[in-house]
């Protein structure tokens, strides 16, 4: 890191440092007098090296991290972690990259961290991501093969992302579905919150193994929780008090976002209380609902963004998309036209036949 | 002149079953329309608390319960109940009973003369197999909602629907199939009593069929 960064722009002082590892520490779910332990083997020059590859994705998640308001927890990140590989940010390119990576790959075998960005294509081969010539699968495959462990860091890489959405041309997928024989941690978010990569490095490097992962090899202390189970607008759900209609008096009042779309209810992340921008805020506390973006596939699953369940496409496929109610009522409709049918078949049946005697 | 014989066929268990399953449905409609779409506005800020979706939540958790509590039962009659409760009696994979299926459709179609028998048509029976197998999905889907954080219900969840998204797509799906169950239950229920001489509508109360001596 330092390479990249000689001339100290980025270099932190000492208040601010202790601020992000107590951040961290607390996104962790860890006591405060864990703080010094997190600090300590954050300095701790015994460092993991770290490869960083780029897929199919926008930088968001790079982008994001160092766009933040204080450069605390970019310049952490990078820092606590020795930078061998990272595109967007090394000076070399071409094919001083291309050996930059290769000779970081053989020199760390079997002790640097992979992070990955990105979704990767599979479809033809993965030819529709290339980098120096390489698809993007063969990169993987082959730098994973050499990492003690990986880390997809944003949706894309964790579940296949925006270019996996329907129909997926290029076939992309997650890194999950690529590589089967290494510890994966998936740090998932469009994107995903600076402190939660970060308070995962960091556990990682204080505890020296991974922290409790859920089904979906997530994080616990950062995605166990739905995002609806610590909203503050929650007293407004359970009291019955929506939003109808944005801009509407409700809205202007802060009531819950549940009529108008959020995904709050089916979301694990800690936005509400981790929240993001060094400045306390999160999307439904600027009124906005969630749009579920920690999820896989949350780009076909939880479209329409300002509905809470989805359209459903009738016939499958064919792009005509209805919505599930207008279904269901639909075809309540069809029922209740047969049985008047049949209702009055039988009517007619039993006028026009004589009744036997029993 | 027919004669005809009260016969016992179903259980007191079975009716039990039958008004704890399909009363709990009719409070899980409600309370779960009311979920869906919170149409009446909730008390304006300054009225006095009552937590209305919070209460609704409620009832329709404790009408899932109850609805669970009957779907185990009727799974459990559906191996050790009499003989007309069993799964065997109306499977549509015996020559019998693709016989009576016969009937039974052409029955509906005027087509033909009901036939009285003890149990139930292999049509609804088929059917209300079905509406078992649907149960356990929306037990399934509610369970993992009801349940989000770890444990069980959340590893069932996410190997059975991915995302809590789905498992509420698939719940709120399921919600209109079972209403259009029951219109077309009740209807035939009504024109079976009608058309048919079993008195069936007074069965699920009495457990008793008239049947053909
Ligand atoms: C026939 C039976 C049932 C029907 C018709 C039904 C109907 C519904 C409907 C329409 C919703 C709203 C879905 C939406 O968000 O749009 C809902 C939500 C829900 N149901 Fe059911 N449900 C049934 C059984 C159950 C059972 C057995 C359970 C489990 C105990 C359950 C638990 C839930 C939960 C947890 C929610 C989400 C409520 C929330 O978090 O806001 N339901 N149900
Ligand atoms: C006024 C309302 C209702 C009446 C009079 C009624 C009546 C009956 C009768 C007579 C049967 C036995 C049919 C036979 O002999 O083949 C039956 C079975 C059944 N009913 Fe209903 N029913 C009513 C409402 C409901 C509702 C709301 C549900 C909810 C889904 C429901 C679910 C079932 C099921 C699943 C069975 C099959 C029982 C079994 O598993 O053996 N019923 N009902
Ligand atoms: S705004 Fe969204 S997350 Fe917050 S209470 Fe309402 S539905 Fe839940
Ligand atoms: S509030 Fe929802 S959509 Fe927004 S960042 Fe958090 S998980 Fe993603």
């Amino acid at each position: 890191m330092s390479r990249l960064f000689a001339n100290g722009l980025m270099k932190l002082r000492r208040r601010d440092f202790l601020k992000a590892a107590t951040i961290a520490t607390a996104a962790m779910g860890l006591p405060a007098s864990m703080v010094d332990k997190v600090a300590a083997a954050i300095k701790s020059p015994a460092r993991p090296p770290v490869i960083w590859l780029h897929f199919m994705e926008c930088t968001g998640c790079t982008e994001s991290l160092l766009r933040t308001s204080h450069p605390d927890v970019a310049t952490l990140i990078l820092d606590l972690i020795s930078l061998e590989y990272h595109e967007t940010l090394m000076a070399a390119a071409g094919h001083q990259a291309e050996e930059n990576l290769k000779r970081a790959v053989e020199k760390y075998r079997g002790k640097f961290i992979c992070v990955v960005e990105g979704g990767i294509s599979t479809k033809d081969g993965g030819v529709y991501c290339k980098i120096g010539g390489r698809t993007a699968l063969e990169i993987l495959k082959h730098v994973s093969a050499d990492a003690s462990a990986v880390v997809a860091v944003g949706t894309c890489a964790a579940f296949g992302g925006i270019q996996a959405a329907a129909p997926n041309p290029t076939g992309a997928v997650g890194v999950r579905d690529i590589v089967k024989d290494k510890p994966i941690i998936n740090i998932p978010g469009c994107p995903p919150n600076g402190y939660n990569i970060l308070a995962t490095i960091a556990y990682i490097l204080t505890f020296n193994k991974f922290p409790e992962l859920d089904e979906l090899n997530r994080p616990k202390f950062a995605y166990g929780r739905r995002i609806h189970d610590h909203c503050e607008r929650r007293p407004h759900f359970d009291e019955g008090r929506f939003v109808e209609q944005f801009g509407d008096e409700g809205h202007k009042k802060g009531y819950c976002l549940y009529k108008v779309g959020c995904k709050g209810p089916v979301t694990y992340a800690n936005c509400p209380t981790q929240r993001f921008c060094d400045v306390g805020v999160w999307p439904v506390a600027a009124g906005h609902g969630c749009i579920g973006c920690t999820e896989p596939n949350f780009w076909d699953n939880m479209i329409p963004f300002y509905e809470h369940v989805p359209g459903v496409e009738v016939p499958a496929g064919q792009g005509i998309v209805g919505k599930a109610e207008r279904i269901g009522k639909f075809a309540i409709g069809a029922a209740a036209a047969g049985i008047a049918i049949h209702a009055a078949a039988g009517v007619i049946k039993k006028a026009t036949t004589k009744e036997k005697e029993e | 002149m027919i004669v005809y014989r009260r016969v016992k066929v179903w259980s007191v268990l079975l009716r039990l079953y039958h008004w704890a399953f399909a009363l709990s449905i009719i409070t899980l409609f409600l309370t779960g329309y009311y979920i869906h779409n919170p149409f009446a506005l909730g008390p304006w800020e300054g009225t006095p608390t009552n937590f209305l979706m919070a209460k609704i939540r409620f009832v329709h958790f404790v009408a899932g319960y109850v609805f669970m509590a009957a779907l185990l039962t009727r799974l459990y009659l559906l191996f050790f109940g009499n003989k007309f409760e069993r799964f065997t009696d109306f499977i549509i994979f015996r020559p019998r009973n693709l016989v009576r299926l016969f009937h039974t459709v052409r029955a509906y179609l005027y087509l033909g003369e009901h036939e009285s028998h003890g149990g139930h048509n292999p049509l609804a029976g088929t059917v209300y197999l079905c509406v078992l197998v649907l149960s356990i999905f929306m037990a399934l889907s509610g369970l993992f909602m009801l349940y989000p954080e770890g444990g069980l219900w959340a590893s069932w969840g996410v190997a059975l629907f991915g995302t809590q998204q789905i498992a509420r797509l698939f719940h709120y799906l399921l919600f209109w199939v079972y209403l259009i169950f029951v219109m077309i239950h009740v209807y035939l229920v009504v024109w079976n009593d009608i058309f048919g001489s079993e008195g069936i509508i007074s069965s699920i109360f009495s457990g008793r069929k008239f049947l053909k001596a």
